[in-house]
């Protein structure tokens, strides 16, 4: 490593680290054998007295206005207790479309120059909600919504970003399909770094390509439902959601409650991986059935209605331009980026990847425009898979064209700590240097890409990462009882990556006691406090540090006034608000594949999977591995496989499913090598960092990378499907 | 009304119930149907049935448009089974019927006529777990744990006929059991634990 690399750097703490006592050990989850025999109650799977079943009705155009409709038919069927549309339902769904994307800021979601209602007219792509109906059975709530008569006038459409700002286009809203920023103006998301066209003379050779990015669902297996109930003024909802607290929030506010009338109960969820974060609508529109209805109302959707109602990845088109000396050091970096976000703004619409380079003159402009295809939002580390695949291809094509490893051109080019940039740890050169080795790097990749003979042809790619792992605030509570049984609070839902063993380990550990000894209270706004949610890598961190701090204070309860006897219990709770002391504190990693393509046929098979990830000290090998496995695969599938397209004759979805999304099954599954370097930097829970996210990030860039070393054509579309790989080789 | 079981062809259920229950609500809120208000559920015919789930023999009246996991979610309250696409591309509503893994959202509950069902409720004996349901505990089988019920039941049928499968045997078997958390190599490795040959280590193949 170079001195710059220890900037930042406590060497006390941070070191290689041991297992403790239960951190760091292989731990089943808490909740397993609930989770293989059945018992586990996924909010779909509760029934309560008197219960009514909804559907909802979806517009068939891609963008229309609804002149009337009428509802009346469907009212008298017998066995209907409520039908609610835009005329007699007028809920604003405030994480719906936000100004800027920034779904947790509470005063943009008033603000928003473009309100989401629960149903829209005009409506905005086909899937767009039209109405809902709550009756006894659903066969009888779906029979309602085929007496339901909507007379839609059909309105130009436009599906793609680029086409959305061109001049002329059909616009999505009035005032343009620039999507507005944080501070409600029409104008893109801008990064202005030094001097580019500055850094463009400065170069011997100038390169520009434009890699293009398609939209990619959640696809949880879990499709969206919502139960609501109410008793009096106060609602209870069943919801499969990433963050109980935020989703009791926001839905307070669309409701017009204050928050302490919404409980959220989620127990057990089936996967979201971004798209489960906060309320969502059908939790506004099961909420106001069950309030004309005066009965609790299950609201199901259909695995159609999931991937057309809920959300996706953002596709995206990014023109990139790169300056470079001949020895490979970069004088200028600019990208142009386009996000099609559909017809709301869930979220940012972000492209990352280009500051994982440290350049002196860099510029980077992108447009989120809406579109009318279905709404984009986030998805497992929203920004990063396609930014880092556009940026590290840019990178990967220099290198081979300058001659250059294209490990060594960015051991050359990567950001690193400097003085003005400190970091808690960083551990990139490690990263890279131990996958190159495990890997075999030197040897699998082909110095002339596409050199193999034959049909059949090998080739090998990387990438590498740096994502966020910084600290935050969250609260937990901890109480022992005069059995020494200790109960946490704390209102995360274990939504796949283990979130309540890990805070039971993360509470085991810093009070001195096994696992046993620990029950974890988890999923229910009513018993636990508020915890920041199951997304953008926070739990582990924020509600985690606050697990130790509570328990801390509780062993200190215990230190001053001893255990306790009879029916006396001691409590302790804490809300901390940790700070990283002005450094930058991030996760690392790097991936190399190697990979087989059949140029008669255009498909790739995945051979070998080597990745290396530091993400601070691990809680639980067990399923940090698998989060990093699991998100691997989910990368490959980007890479290869999925996206959702569009017919751009009718403005149809063609591929809404997991058959014609083709995710990858048991049989695509390589191998994949997973080593994790151990670091505590000192922050965080005993030093832990982030995983979930950052393993998605590099797939998608080091798969690519990967087939244009195989076939010695450079990549520029994903997914990399078979006839985009025949089309590069015609 | 109570029609014999066997009246009830695929056709008809494609006619009948398909637009509620096959293409699911989406699908049937798109297509401008034109079922009337007279047609309404009270006339939906139904049928007993006699069958055995989880080792417990049932006679239960069935509506003819029902499926086998809308009989076992909502009438046998086995929840466990769970419902991801409703139209058998996922696998995570599979059972085992007679024998061979199916996927109960596409069986016709009138067609469990005298069938053995297993759910994943059945795994276990006596609150004993199931050697494959331990091997899904100690190898963290389930992330979020939508899909596992569907797994475990495509592998213990798996198991029941092959009990030492290898990697590429497993893989084949339950090719039609998806996992969005894609916890593959994890899902293997506990069935490879649970049979016979459990130093068995899974080839690098895609």
């Amino acid at each position: 490593m170079s001195e710059a690399t220890n900037i930042g750097i406590n060497s006390e703490v941070n070191t290689k680290v041991e297992p403790l006592n239960t951190i760091g050990r292989e731990t089943a989850r808490v909740d397993a054998i609930e989770r293989v025999t059945g018992e586990a109650k996924y909010s779909r799977d509760v029934k309560l007295p008197g219960m009514l079943y909804a559907r909802t009705l979806r517009s068939p155009h891609p963008h229309a206005r609804i002149r009337s409709i009428d509802i009346s038919a469907a009212q008298r069927l017998s066995g209907v207790r409520a039908v609610i549309t835009h005329e007699n339902a007028e809920v604003v769904w405030g994480a719906g479309s936000v100004n800027g994307g920034r779904q947790y800021n509470d005063p943009t979601k008033d603000e928003t120059r473009h309100p989401r209602y629960i149903f829209n007219n005009p409506v905005r792509c086909v899937g767009d909600s039209v109405a809902a109906v709550a009756a006894t059975d659903r066969n009888i709530a779906e029979q309602a919504l085929s007496l339901i008569k909507v007379d839609y006038e059909e309105l130009p459409f436009v599906l793609e970003a680029e086409a959305a700002l061109e001049e002329g286009a059909p616009l999505v809203w009035p005032d343009g399909n620039l999507c507005p920023d944080f501070s409600n103006n029409l104008e893109p998301m801008a990064v202005n770094v030094g001097d580019v066209e500055a850094g463009f003379e400065q170069a011997d050779q100038v390169f520009e390509q434009r890699y293009e990015t398609g939209f990619i669902h959640n696809a949880q297996m879990e499709p969206r439902c919502a139960l609501a109930h109410w008793e009096g003024d106060k609602l209870t909802l069943y919801s499969p959601t990433q963050g109980i607290s935020n989703c009791r929030h926001d839905t307070a506010r669309d409701l017009g409650l204050e928050d302490h009338q919404v409980r959220i109960i989620c127990n057990y969820m089936g996967g979201g991986f971004g798209n489960k974060n906060q309320n969502q609508d059908a939790d506004l529109v099961a909420a106001t059935l069950s309030r004309r209805a005066n009965a609790p109302v299950m609201l199901e959707y259909s695995r159609k209605e999931d991937w057309l109602g809920v959300h996706g990845r953002w596709p995206t088109a990014q023109y990139y331009k790169v300056g470079v000396k001949n020895d490979g050091s970069l004088t200028a970096m600019q990208m142009r980026g386009y996000s099609g976000m559909g017809p709301y703004r869930k979220n940012s619409g972000g492209i990352s990847g280009m500051d994982a380079y440290a350049c002196a003159n860099w510029q980077r402009t992108i447009y989120p425009a809406y579109t009318n295809r279905t709404t984009s939002g986030n998805f497992r580390a929203p920004s990063e898979p396609h930014g880092f695949y556009g940026v590290e291809s840019m990178m990967d094509d220099i290198a081979y064209k300058l001659g250059i490893d294209p490990v060594q051109f960015t051991l050359k080019n990567m950001r690193r700590p400097t003085e003005d940039r400190p970091y808690t740890n960083y551990s990139l050169d490690e990263c890279i240097a131990t996958g190159a080795e495990q890997f075999d790097w030197v040897s699998r990749r082909k110095v002339t890409p596409g050199s193999d003979e034959g049909p059949i042809k090998r080739g090998a790619g990387f990438s590498f990462m740096m994502f966020r792992a910084g600290v935050g605030t969250s609260s937990a509570i901890v109480r022992v009882d005069a059995n020494q049984q200790y109960t946490l609070f704390v209102g995360v839902t274990d939504i796949g990556p283990g979130a309540k063993t890990t805070m039971g380990m993360i509470a085991a550990e810093e009070l001195g006691v096994p696992l046993s000894q620990v029950e974890v209270v988890a999923g229910d706004t009513d018993r636990c406090p508020y915890s920041v949610g199951e997304s953008g890598s926070r739990t582990t961190i924020m509600t985690g540090y606050a697990v130790v701090e509570a328990a801390r204070e509780l062993k200190q309860q215990i230190a001053d006034d001893g255990m306790p006897s009879g029916s006396e219990v001691l409590i302790a709770s804490a809300t901390p608000r940790p700070t990283t002391d002005g450094k930058v504190r991030q996760c690392f990693g790097a991936h190399f594949v190697e990979v087989e393509v059949d140029t008669r046929s255009g498909s790739t098979k995945v051979l070998k999977y080597t990745t290396v990830h530091e993400s601070g000290r691990i809680i639980n090998p067990q399923t940090a591995k698998d989060q990093i496995r699991g998100a691997t695969i989910q990368g490959i599938g980007q890479a290869l496989h999925e996206d959702l397209l569009y017919d751009p004759a009718s403005g149809q979805p063609l591929t809404t499913g997991y058959y014609r999304a083709r995710h990858l099954t048991h049989l695509d599954i390589p191998d994949i090598e997973v080593t994790f370097i151990e670091v505590d930097d000192g922050y965080g829970p005993f030093g832990a960092k982030t995983a979930g996210e950052a393993g998605i990030i590099l797939a998608p860039a080091a798969v690519a990378n990967a087939v244009s070393n195989a076939i010695g054509k450079r990549m520029t579309s994903l997914p990399i499907s078979r006839d985009k790989v025949l089309g590069a080789l015609a | 009304m109570a029609k014999k079981k066997f009246d009830q062809s695929r056709r008809d259920f494609l006619e009948g119930a398909g637009v509620t229950v096959v293409a699911g609500t989406a699908a049937s809120a798109l297509a401008s149907s034109a079922v009337s208000a007279e047609e309404s559920s009270h006339q939906v015919p139904s049928t007993f049935i006699q069958l055995t789930v989880n080792g417990n023999p049932q006679l239960v009246e069935v509506e003819d448009r029902w499926t086998l996991v809308e009989l076992l979610r909502d009438k046998f309250n086995l929840t466990g089974t769970k419902i991801g696409c409703n139209r058998s591309e996922c696998g995570a509503c599979t059972v085992i019927m007679n024998g061979k893994p199916v996927y109960s959202c596409s069986q016709l509950a009138v067609w469990a006529e005298g069938a053995e069902i297993t759910t994943v409720e059945g795994l276990a004996n006596n609150g004993q777990l199931s050697p494959l349901q331990q091997a899904f505990v100690d190898n963290n089988g389930p992330q979020c744990g939508f899909c596992t019920p569907g797994q475990l039941m495509t592998a213990t049928a798996l198991l029941e006929t092959n009990s030492s499968p290898d990697a590429d045997e497993i893989k084949q078997a339950m090719v039609g059991n998806l996992c969005r958390c894609s916890n593959y190599n994890a899902i293997v490795e506990a069935v490879l634990l649970a049979g016979n040959n459990p130093t068995d280590n899974q080839e690098g193949v895609a």
